[in-house]
């Protein structure tokens, strides 16, 4: 596994949580829970849109190993 | 009118007579019970057990007794709940054994308890040495309660400084098969919500003993069909273990890598993760 798809897997794990948390957040009555899922689902949305930028960086570096 | 059926008669309607009574007077425990209410209860059941078997005696008397004895056990304690004096006469006032840490021998005197009695009493509530305790009080029930000192309380999560999430009460949805629309309703879901959880676990309604809904809306099963085995909802502790290892990975990257930009930008979205996981850590677990 180059490290190009290590990041890339991270990535998308990162989306996963995403999703966890809204449906967590739909499911759940509780506004302190609800205020608490969308502090952490900011920065988990800054965290990916970060490491997005890393992997169009690391496509660019090496273009032969681009998935 | 022969007399066997004027006794099955007089009983029907005294049970009913007295039912209806002791369901006015209050649902208390017996021990809770005032010098007054178990007076009144054991006279109710005298004056109905008597006019029962006796076929000869008027039977009206016996309602007018247990009326009577009723409204007088009823008005007293309709006032006691108003005011603080009355209330104090008919339940008995709550003495004070053990104050600052110190026996006061008065008070044992007055209620008539030995040393040794207030030692079990103090040993019925878990402390051996009088020393540990800082107040203890017998109610008039009887009951000593007993506040320990400071450090001899069980620890909680106050004294940790550990902020749990609010937890609300569990939901019963499913008993017996049968869909309980009330409790459903307080966990604000609704009957179609249960019947793709239940599809998605893949039981049938009917094989469902008991099912709750806990307060992050996660069904938990029991069936009548003890072979099968339900998976524990495992949502929330999947979301975790996931925010975990992606942190995790990326301070992987960020040891990994020898470029000084990418190492910051790992290691910097490495602590937007911790921090996320330090956030929702007590709500997932």
């Amino acid at each position: 596994m180059t490290v190009g798809s290590q990041v890339k897997t991270c990535y998308a794990t990162l989306k996963s949580i995403e999703a966890g948390l809204d449906l967590l957040h739909a499911s759940t009555t509780e506004q302190d829970l609800k205020t608490t899922i969308d502090e952490t689902s900011q920065l988990i949305k800054i965290a990916r849109q970060d490491l997005h930028q890393q992997i169009i960086h690391i496509d660019k570096q090496e273009p032969q190993y681009k998935s | 009118m022969p007399e066997w059926i004027s006794i099955i008669i007089r009983s029907i309607i005294l049970i009913t007579v007295l039912f209806f009574f002791v369901k006015w007077l209050g649902a208390k425990q017996l021990s809770q019970l005032n010098i007054f209410e178990t007076i009144s209860g054991i006279v109710l059941g005298g004056i109905a057990a008597f006019h029962t078997v006796d076929p000869y005696n008027s039977f009206y008397y016996a309602l007018l007794a247990m009326f009577v004895w009723f409204i007088a056990a009823f008005t007293i304690e309709k006032l006691s709940l108003k005011s603080k004096r009355i209330r104090d006469f008919t339940d008995g006032k709550s003495t004070v054994f053990i104050q600052n840490g110190k026996v006061m021998e008065e008070n044992l005197k007055k209620e008539g308890y030995s040393t040794d009695d207030l030692l079990e009493k103090l040993r019925n509530n878990d402390q051996f040495l009088v020393s540990d305790v800082e107040f203890a009080v017998l109610e008039p029930t009887g009951e000593l309660n007993v506040l320990p000192k400071r450090e001899n309380r069980p620890i909680t999560l106050k004294d940790l400084n550990i902020a749990p999430a609010p937890d609300k009460e569990p939901q019963t949805v499913i008993a017996d098969g049968n869909i309980l629309l009330e409790p459903l309703a307080n966990a604000s879901l609704n009957p179609t919500w249960l019947e793709a959880e239940l599809e998605k676990q893949n039981v049938t309604i009917d094989n469902v003993f008991l099912g709750q809904v806990d307060h992050q809306g996660q069904l938990f099963l029991d069936l009548y069909d003890d072979h099968i085995t339900v998976p524990e909802p495992a949502q929330s502790a999947l979301l975790l273990a996931s925010m975990k290892k992606c942190q995790a990975d990326l301070e992987l990257f960020a040891l990994a890598t020898d470029n000084p930009q990418a190492k910051e930008l790992y290691d910097r979205n490495q602590k937007r993760l911790q921090e996320a996981v330090r956030r929702m850590e007590p709500y997932l677990k």
